[in-house]
């Protein structure tokens, strides 16, 4: 072990003297190899950001990885069974969707069907009985309700619908959503009679664009109640869409009048670690008649879906940095060539003062592995630069260049690129070193 | 007493361009310890062939090679490199002092050659006692630029006994230099056999061979005991 260590700290030190004895050549090394080296840095720099964007934003969308979800009908028996069974759990959230409008009452919304506002869109069904159905921008079709000769669908006002997702519990675990603007809802005090919501940001858009009163419209609600609005959030959602707690909600919605006609019905998330409430749903729901294999929950693999998605991509960009980094090698071959032709009697004189031929080999790779070293730490340190100040210059154009984090990847693959170019570029010069006759030249 | 060093019918045939060409045939050799020996010879009679061999620079091709009675004559390259780190010292005509490190970073680079480490305080210590042998401790931190022959010879030689060699083994060592600084070099090296170091000088000039207790000359391969002729042909 002393021996080896021994061995290793002399080839250290003579390979540090060999590059501080030549400057001008361990430069013009590090610079043949640095465009090879920063292209890898960079080819897994922006990798790593656009995986990270991609998964913050299907994590907005889809939840965090491992979540277990589970989508189950909207009526009265699932929303009861799952609410009491999640209640007082932090690790499970139950969200029932149904549509608000919040303004004037018995208008038409400005953007029915809660269709994003600059989307506007729905109208009547033109389909087989088109007559009797009216379908909103996102494709979802209803029976018109005509009241005596009044017109089916209602005249338009001052009232923004939106799509209204009831929260037993704070779901931003599962959901990261972004914070904008005041304050997320307080799942620990009582519950109010006025409804508190939080919006996200199409849902900010269009009470922006439109002065509507506050009264919010509910399918089922014995009467509208009056909602305040203390949040806005940035969910990932085109939608205007708005959160609330349930039992905020069902103070005006009886549960046995939701009868889950309206939206996608119920989803369950649960923690990975919170199988036992996962098999207490499965048997209460079950009890209650829901077919067993109607209850399928799933685990979300965002992070593996992105890497599918990115592996390619990723790949024929490492193959170009690759390429390029082969050049490098070659100009440290090259160098690496010529210096030890001038080193024989360096090379001889060290093999006859006891030098042996693997350390001598050892010292060659150490000098190219310390340049690889030293044009990876400078690869890695522009990057990092190069990424600050990207994330400064742009990071208020676009969301994903906020804030932006040099992944520890880059510089992992920096070093290694640094260290295999050295590899491969000092190879050759270390097996010519090792092999230099003492006898021949140290007559000559 | 066993000897230092013992030959015994070594022969070496080098393989050149032309034809094969016998350098030793059957050179018998032996060195005690602290005792001088010089070589002489005609140029090209193998002098130096014999000092690689010996150095174990290079194998013979028949014969037997042992120190302190073991036999190293096929010894591996491995083992031959931690033998000529602990056993031998080297001076060459050419100094072969390595410009971009100063004096006392030329005698340490044999001291860090992977043979056992010493830590940095250690090796100071050492390199500037091999300096203060020569008489050239306060040149440490010169590069050789600025030494003058005779001073870069004795920093060479600092480098050859910074090990405490058993054997210094000096291919004509005052051939670069003139004979004044030639004088100061061998007196310098004759003085490493104070101390129980074997000496082996490779020499041309007769009042250096006659410095050391013996002179062979080497003639047709073989050593022979010489006497001063004055008509060694350089």
């Amino acid at each position: 072990m002393i021996r080896l260590s021994g061995r290793f700290r002399s080839a250290l030190i003579i390979g540090g003297q060999g590059i501080r004895a030549r400057k001008t050549r361990t430069l013009l090394s590090m610079v043949s190899l640095f465009l090879g080296v920063m292209a890898v840095v960079v080819v897994q720099v922006g990798a790593e950001t656009a995986k990270n964007a991609r998964l913050a934003d299907l994590e907005l969308h889809m939840g965090k990885d491992g979540t277990r979800q589970t989508y189950l009908p909207g009526n009265a028996d699932t929303i009861q069974i799952s609410q009491d069974t999640l209640k007082g759990r932090k690790d499970a959230v139950a969200v029932s969707t149904t549509q608000a409008i919040i303004g004037e009452p018995g208008v038409n919304p400005v953007n029915p069907g809660a269709a994003p506002f600059d989307q506007p869109g729905g109208g009547q069904y033109a389909g087989p009985g088109g007559g009797d159905m009216y379908c909103d921008p996102r494709g979802y079709c209803q029976p018109m309700k005509a009241a005596g000769d009044a017109p089916a669908v209602p005249v338009p006002g001052k009232a923004i619908e939106l799509s209204l997702n009831a929260l037993t519990g704070d779901i931003r675990q599962f959901r990261p959503f972004r914070p904008v603007s005041g304050q997320w809802l307080d799942f620990t005090s009582e519950p109010s009679l006025s409804p508190r919501i939080v919006i996200n940001l199409e849902a900010a858009k269009g009470f922006t664009r439109h002065q509507v009163p506050a009264e919010m419209r509910v399918e089922g609600a014995t009467a509208n109640p009056t909602p305040r609005i203390i949040g806005v959030i940035d969910d990932g959602n085109p939608q205007p869409t708005a959160y609330t707690r349930a039992d905020e909600l069902q103070n005006w919605v009886p549960r046995a009048s939701n009868n889950g006609d309206y939206g996608p019905g119920l989803q369950l998330m649960l923690a990975p670690t919170a199988s036992d409430v996962e098999q207490l749903l499965r048997i209460r729901l079950t009890a209650s008649g829901i077919p067993a294999e109607q209850i399928h929950f799933e685990t979300i693999q965002a992070r593996k879906d992105i890497a599918k998605e990115l592996a390619l991509i990723r790949w024929i960009f490492l193959g170009m940095a690759g390429l390029v980094l082969l050049i490098g090698v070659a100009g440290i071959l090259n160098v690496g060539l010529a210096t030890v032709g001038e080193r024989v009697e360096e090379f001889a004189l060290r093999r006859a003062v006891g030098t042996s031929r693997s350390l001598l080999a050892g010292i060659v790779l150490a000098e190219t592995l310390l340049t690889g070293l030293l044009t990876a730490a400078a690869a890695i340190g522009l990057s990092a630069l190069g990424l600050t100040a990207i994330s400064a210059l742009f990071g208020d154009r676009e969301q994903f260049l906020q804030d932006l984090v040099f992944p520890w990847q880059a510089g992992a693959a920096g070093v290694i690129a640094g260290l295999v170019a050295g590899l491969l570029g000092g190879l050759i010069p270390a097996i010519r070193a090792a092999r230099i006759p003492i006898a021949t030249v140290m007559r000559a | 007493m066993t000897a230092l060093l013992e030959l015994h019918g070594v022969t070496k045939t080098l393989k050149g361009q032309k034809a094969p060409r016998t350098i030793l045939d059957g050179t018998d050799l032996t060195v005690d310890g602290g005792e001088s020996v010089a070589i002489v010879g005609r140029s090209g009679s193998g002098k130096s062939t014999l000092l690689s061999l010996i150095g174990l620079f290079d194998r013979p091709d028949g014969g037997q090679y042992l120190l302190d009675g073991r036999d190293i004559t096929r010894l591996p390259e491995r083992k031959a490199a931690a033998l000529r780190s602990a056993e031998f010292g080297f001076v060459f005509q050419r100094f072969f002092l390595l410009k971009h490190l100063t004096a006392a970073q030329n005698v340490a680079m044999a001291l860090v050659n992977g043979q056992g480490w010493l830590p940095r305080r250690k090796r100071k210590a050492r390199t500037m006692a091999a300096l203060d042998r020569v008489g050239i401790a306060h040149l440490a931190k010169h590069r050789p630029a600025r030494l003058s022959g005779g001073e870069q010879q004795r920093v060479a030689i600092a480098r050859a006994l910074v090990r405490e060699p058993r054997l210094l083994l000096a291919d004509e060592p005052t051939g670069a230099l003139d004979t004044e600084t030639g004088n100061l070099v061998i007196e310098v090296l004759h003085a490493a056999t104070d101390r129980g170091c074997g000496l082996i000088l490779v020499t041309h000039d007769w009042d250096h061979a006659n410095k050391m207790q013996r002179v062979l000359r080497l003639s047709d391969g073989k050593l022979q005991p010489a006497t001063d002729t004055r008509s060694v042909p350089r």
